[in-house]
C-alpha cells in the first residue's frame, strides 16, 4: 500500500467551537497530517501555503470560520481575498488548485471537519503525490532550519 | 517627443525658487544606450539631464530611498506616475512634498533587441518619434521605433501621467486596454504541466541578485522576506526551490499594487521573464474587484480593504 498523503492543515483556533471536534484534531490527528493551528485565518501568510507545498505536503487544507463569524471581525475576509487569489496563482503557474482546499465552517456545525479531511484524502489519493513546485532541500539534523 | 529644453527650464525653475530641494531625472550614461538616474540638486547641474526612449529605470522607486520630508521634483512618464500615486496611496511620501513634471511617454525602447538586431557595439543612438537610428563601426542603421519597444510598454494602457503638476508636449491616445491580456494568452493557452514547465524555465535561471526588487517602486519594505533570517521565510540561496519561492511570492506581493510598468523585468540580468505572472494578478484584480493601481490616490488596494459583499463571492465548500 502506498502511503497515505501528507495534508498540511491550517486551522483557525475559533472555527471549531464544537469542544469535542477541537479536542479530536488537537489530539487525535492521524500522523499523515500536519496541524498548524493559528489565530485567525487572517494570520495565515501565503507564505505558509508556499512552504508547507514546498515542504513537501501533498494537500493543503484552511480551516476558517463564516463571514460574519469572525472573532477579530473582518479577519477571514481579508484571508478569503488573499488566499483565494494565492491559490488561482499557483494554478496559473502550474499546481494543481484541487491540492489546496478551504473549508469555511459554521460554528454551529458538528463532525464536519473530520468528514472534510477524510474526504480531502481521498481526493489526493487519487491524485497521486504532488510533483510540481520542487520540495526545499532537506537540512541536515541539527543544521539550520531552512 | 517631449521638448528637452522645457523640462530642463521647468527643472531649473523649480531648483532656483526653492519649490524643490532635489530633480531626480536621468542625465546621460557612460555608453549610448544606458541613460542612468540623477540626482540634480542645484540648477548649475541641469544641463546635464536627459530624457529619451532609452532611460529603462522607473524613477518613482527612488521616491522611498529618499527622506520622507524632503521636496522632490521628478520627470515622470505615465507609469511612473501611476507608481508613485500608489505609493501616495500606501502612505510612503505625501503629495505635498512632490512635484512632478510629467512626459507623455511613447514607450521605452528595449536595448537589447537593438544589440540583438544590430548585432554589434553600438556608438550613437538618436530616436525621433517613429524611428531609431543606430550608429555602429559598420555604418548607421534606421530601426522602426515600435518593433523596439519593451514588451510590457507595448501593451500600455495608460501612457500619459495623469496626476503630474506640469504636462509637457501633448498628451498621447490612451492605449487599449484589452492588451493587458496578449501577456497572458499566450501562457494561459497552455496545460497546466506545459506552464509549469514554463515557469521552471524562467525561475531557473534567477542568480537571485535581486534586481526586480531594487527596480521595483512597490518593493520598498526595510527587510524584504528572503532576507529575514529568523525564522527563515524561504530558501534564500540559488536552489530550484528557493528560486521558485522568490518569483511566486516576489509576484504575489504585487497584486493589486502593481502598476505593470515592467521596471522588474528590464532590470533583470538574466532575460527572465516576470510580467507574465504579475500581469495575472492584475487583471484578476481588475476582474474581481475592478481595481487597478495608481490610477488615484485615494482607493485602497483590494488587499487592504475587505466589504461583506467578499461572503458571496467565493465558492465556499
Amino acid at each position: 500500500m502506498s502511503p497515505k498523503p501528507r495534508i498540511a492543515l491550517f486551522q483557525c483556533q475559533w472555527c471549531l467551537f464544537s469542544q469535542s471536534d477541537q479536542e479530536w484534531v488537537d489530539t487525535q490527528l492521524p500522523e499523515n497530517i500536519h496541524l498548524t493551528k493559528t489565530p485567525c485565518t487572517g494570520r495565515i501568510n501565503p507564505l505558509y501555503i508556499l512552504n508547507a507545498v514546498q515542504g513537501g505536503a501533498d494537500g493543503v487544507m484552511i480551516c476558517g470560520c463564516l463571514p460574519e463569524q469572525c472573532h477579530f471581525k473582518t479577519g477571514n475576509m481579508g484571508a478569503r481575498r488573499q488566499l483565494e487569489e494565492f491559490n488561482d496563482f499557483l494554478d496559473y503557474t502550474g499546481y494543481d488548485k484541487a491540492r489546496i482546499r478551504f473549508v469555511w465552517l459554521d460554528l454551529q456545525d458538528r463532525g464536519i471537519i473530520q468528514k472534510q479531511l477524510a474526504s480531502f484524502e481521498q481526493e489526493l489519493e487519487v491524485l497521486g503525490p504532488a510533483s510540481n513546485l520542487v520540495t526545499r532541500v532537506k537540512v541536515a539534523e541539527g543544521g539550520p532550519d531552512a | 517627443m517631449p521638448d528637452i529644453d522645457t523640462i530642463k527650464t521647468e527643472a531649473k525653475r523649480l531648483l532656483q525658487e526653492g519649490v524643490v530641494e532635489v530633480v531626480v531625472a536621468f542625465k546621460a550614461g557612460d555608453t549610448p544606450m544606458h541613460p542612468q538616474p540623477a540626482f540634480f540638486s542645484s540648477p548649475d547641474e541641469i544641463d546635464q539631464l536627459v530624457y529619451s526612449g532609452l532611460c529603462q529605470n522607473n524613477l518613482a522607486s527612488f521616491l522611498t530611498r529618499l527622506p520622507k520630508e524632503k521636496k522632490i521634483g521628478m520627470v515622470v512618464r505615465g507609469c511612473e506616475n501611476r507608481s508613485v500615486d500608489a505609493l501616495i496611496v500606501e502612505k510612503q511620501k505625501s503629495r505635498e512634498n512632490l512635484y512632478l513634471i510629467g512626459v507623455p511617454c511613447e514607450g521605452i525602447i528595449d536595448w537589447r533587441k537593438i544589440v540583438e538586431m544590430v548585432g554589434e557595439a553600438v556608438l550613437a543612438v538618436e530616436e525621433n518619434a517613429h524611428l531609431v537610428t543606430v550608429e555602429t563601426q559598420n555604418g548607421r542603421f534606421a530601426l522602426e521605433r515600435s518593433i523596439l519597444l519593451h514588451d510590457s510598454c507595448s501593451r500600455c494602457a495608460h501612457p500619459n501621467p495623469m496626476s503630474a503638476d506640469i504636462l509637457i508636449g501633448e498628451a498621447l491616445p490612451e492605449g487599449d486596454p484589452s492588451l493587458a491580456r496578449t501577456a497572458l494568452e499566450e501562457f494561459e493557452a497552455l496545460s497546466s504541466e506545459e506552464r509549469y514547465a514554463w515557469f521552471q524555465k524562467e525561475a531557473e535561471r534567477c542568480i537571485r541578485c535581486y534586481a526586480c526588487r531594487e527596480a521595483c517602486p512597490m518593493c520598498f519594505c526595510e527587510e524584504c522576506f528572503v532576507d529575514h533570517i529568523e525564522p527563515r521565510w524561504t530558501e534564500s540561496g540559488a536552489t530550484p526551490a528557493g528560486m521558485q519561492g522568490w518569483h511566486i511570492v516576489r509576484a504575489f506581493h504585487q497584486t493589486g499594487r502593481c502598476t505593470s510598468c515592467g521596471a522588474c523585468e528590464r532590470a533583470c540580468p538574466m532575460d527572465i521573464k516576470m510580467t507574465y505572472l504579475t500581469e495575472k494578478l492584475n487583471h484578476d484584480m481588475r476582474k474581481k474587484y475592478n481595481f487597478e493601481a495608481g490610477l488615484d490616490v485615494q482607493t485602497q488596494p483590494p488587499f487592504a480593504t475587505v466589504t461583506l459583499d467578499d461572503k458571496n463571492r467565493f465558492v465556499v465548500s
